[in-house]
């Protein structure tokens, strides 16, 4: 058993190998909640894995990058003192799309680009990744297939499942995931070329079946050089709610604000808490000056560090992984494929040659 | 674990590491507050730990993650001199919810440092030039260290001035310093303010001003700058018409910052991030950010 060898699992034998799993850490899976919903929560036996979910709309990046993180803990007076919190439990993410996956790769290599942030690392290193390839584009939104990130995977992933029927393709992709399938390998068949070539079928008719498009190139391009004028940006900009939901349901957005918060006791435990760049306070500073004033520079400020070539090289690659998530919730259209669009449109309209005005001569 | 600053060949950059201590503070005690301005004061302060002090070492330009226990943590330059080595001072203005707390604490209370962090003036590249300071407000307190540094290190530099510029007289942080520095035959220092009063008998007018007062081969110059946006602006368009080229133009730049090590997101200008790739840049670097709008 080693990298790279792929395996099938019988549907049968499903919840007995995620059983055995979850007897050495905790899963997190997608779970129907009341009226529906099917969100990434803890599972308490796999019996509740819900498979064939659409798309979730809150990624499972939470479980390495919590919406509220607790840093340390201090005592405040006399005697100050500052007390570490435990390192964070082992976990499997199982079920999670290929998109997400990409953006937890964006992710590590973010947090630990220069200077290593400690508890990404801490929570990254303790979480191995179940991914699952999507045979069709789970919802019309998606567009991972212009962002390099699906609908199936190469590289990158911990362990690939695909659904081949009544059984899935089980390939292991990083040492991560080789040991944790020890735990559950006497239910593994090694797979069969029949099985090789069923994936690769279902992979090209997964390629075929995409409905939203982002030109990526251009979205590069545009932003890169700077040369979408000004009020492009305010045009757009002005029809932002500020709601956030953009930055909060992205899988790859990583910022994030610092606040002390009081504990009964008279501690104070020192949290982090996702952050938006499209809400005015991200940028303004104490004596109120604020270097992004308007909508449209805060919209541009996103798909600056979205789409631009000077972040691909900072980052190893474009901060989109085209999940579709911002399409399914920006009330306004700011959404990737959108924004590509409209601007494609709005620099044609720009860049027409004014006609000369009846009075110039 | 001890935050370490070192200068790379990099002109700029600094590398840091901290591993798990990342973003736990070191605690420091306030050993003496300085009343600077109605809403300055500096605070000298020392490390609890003596192993971490000793092996604590900062260069001109950088800037520390201050936290006020139970209020939060909030970015402030050093503002001493760095061959002070059993003490260092943070000269903070009461603006927010950390630096108002800041001003309410008294001589022995305890705060948490993070740092050092940041790059620095480029004071060892620039030995053998004239240096010419020019900062507003509160922006005297970054460019402190460095006038400190070349001051203890006089030969190694050419001619030295300093245009300082306040709102008022009373507006004047480290009024002590300058009036020891006005004594020197070896640095120039030349001051204004935008509103006088009664007592004040020297020049009135923005810092721009006393640009023409200066006389500097710019040639053979360098221009560290650090103050409010539009200062920064009008000195560097002068700058630039003096003579200076751009690589020589040398600002301090602040944004509102959260982590200190790149990671929060906030202090991004385009794709640079203010903590870890600055706070210093040359007027050169700075055109490569639009975001910035020179």
């Amino acid at each position: 058993m080693k990298v790279g060898d792929t395996y099938i699992l019988a549907k049968t034998d499903l919840p007995m190998f995620f059983a055995a799993i979850g007897h050495e850490m905790r899963l997190i899976a997608p779970r129907a909640f009341f009226g529906g919903d099917v969100i990434f929560d803890i599972v308490e036996s796999p019996k509740e894995i819900v498979w064939n979910y659409g798309h979730d709309i809150y990624p499972p990046k939470r479980f390495l990058l919590p919406h509220y993180e607790d840093m340390f803990r201090y005592t405040t007076g006399d005697d100050v003192r500052i007390e570490p919190l435990p390192a964070p439990p082992k976990q499997a993410i199982v079920g999670i799309r290929s998109c997400d996956v990409s953006a937890i790769r964006f992710q590590e290599r973010f947090f630990g680009d220069q200077i290593d942030d400690p508890y990404y690392r801490a929570r990254s290193e303790n979480t191995v990744l179940f991914s699952i390839v999507c045979n069709k584009p789970p919802k019309r939104e998606c567009f991972c297939i212009c962002c390099d990130s699906g609908p199936y995977l190469e590289s990158g992933f911990d362990v690939q499942l695909t659904d081949l029927g009544d059984r899935y393709l089980y390939e292991i992709g990083s040492e991560k995931g080789e040991q944790a399938t020890q735990l559950g390998a006497f239910m593994l068949k090694p797979a069969e070329p029949k099985d090789t070539a069923e994936r690769k079928r279902i992979e090209l008719q997964a390629d075929s079946l995409f409905q939203t498009v982002a030109y990526m190139a251009k979205a590069i391009m545009f932003v890169s050089e700077d040369q979408v004028p000004a009020q492009v940006w305010e045009e757009l900009g002005s029809t932002c709610f500020r709601c956030g939901a953009c930055t909060n349901l992205c899988p790859v957005c990583t910022c994030f604000t610092v606040e002390d918060r009081p504990e009964p006791n008279g501690c104070f435990t020192r949290c982090r808490s996702w952050d938006s760049c499209q809400f005015s306070g991200f940028t303004r500073e104490a004596s109120g000056h604020n270097p992004r004033p308007t909508f449209g520079t805060r919209v541009q400020r996103r798909f600056y560090h979205k789409a631009s070539y000077q972040y691909i090289l900072r980052d190893g690659r474009h901060g989109c992984v085209g999940c579709g998530r911002c399409v399914s919730a920006c009330l306004t259209k700011l959404d990737l494929p959108s924004v590509v669009k409209r601007i494609r449109r709005a620099m044609h309209k720009y860049l027409q040659p004014q006609p000369a005005s009846p009075n110039s001569s | 674990m001890v935050l370490t600053a070192s200068r790379p060949a990099n002109m700029w950059g600094v590398t840091i590491g901290a591993g798990d201590r990342l973003y736990l503070p070191q605690i420091a005690i306030i050993e003496d507050i300085i009343d600077e301005t109605p809403d300055t004061k500096t605070f000298k302060l020392r490390f609890e730990d003596e192993e971490f002090a000793k092996a604590f070492k900062w260069e001109p330009g950088q800037f520390v993650e201050l936290t006020v226990f139970g209020a939060g943590e909030a970015p402030i330059g050093f503002a001493s001199s760095p061959l002070e080595k059993s003490f260092f001072e943070l000269t903070v203005v009461n603006r927010g919810k950390v630096t108002g707390a800041m001003h309410l604490l008294p001589k022995g209370a305890k705060v948490g440092i993070r740092g050092p962090l940041g790059n620095c003036w480029p004071l060892e590249q620039i030995k053998g030039m004239d240096v010419l300071v020019i900062s507003g407000g509160c922006g005297l307190a970054p460019l402190r260290p460095a006038i400190l540094y070349i001051l203890a290190n006089r030969n190694d530099y050419g001619e030295f001035w300093l245009l300082y510029g306040a709102r008022t007289p009373a507006d004047r942080d480290f009024k002590y310093d300058l009036a020891e520095w006005a004594k020197r035959d070896d640095f120039h220092v030349l001051e204004t303010v935008d509103v006088g009063d009664e007592s004040w008998t020297g020049n009135v007018g923005v810092v721009t001003t006393l640009l023409p007062h200066v006389k500097i081969n710019p040639a053979n110059a360098v221009a560290l700058t650090c103050g409010p946006p539009i200062m920064i602006k009008f000195t560097t368009i002068e700058l630039m018409k003096m003579g200076f080229s751009e690589d020589r133009v040398v600002t301090s730049l602040e944004r509102y910052m959260k982590c200190g090590v790149g990671k929060c997101g906030h202090c991004c200008i385009n794709h640079v991030y203010i903590c870890t790739e600055g706070p210093v840049f040359t007027y050169a670097d700075m055109k490569k950010l639009p975001e910035l709008g020179l």
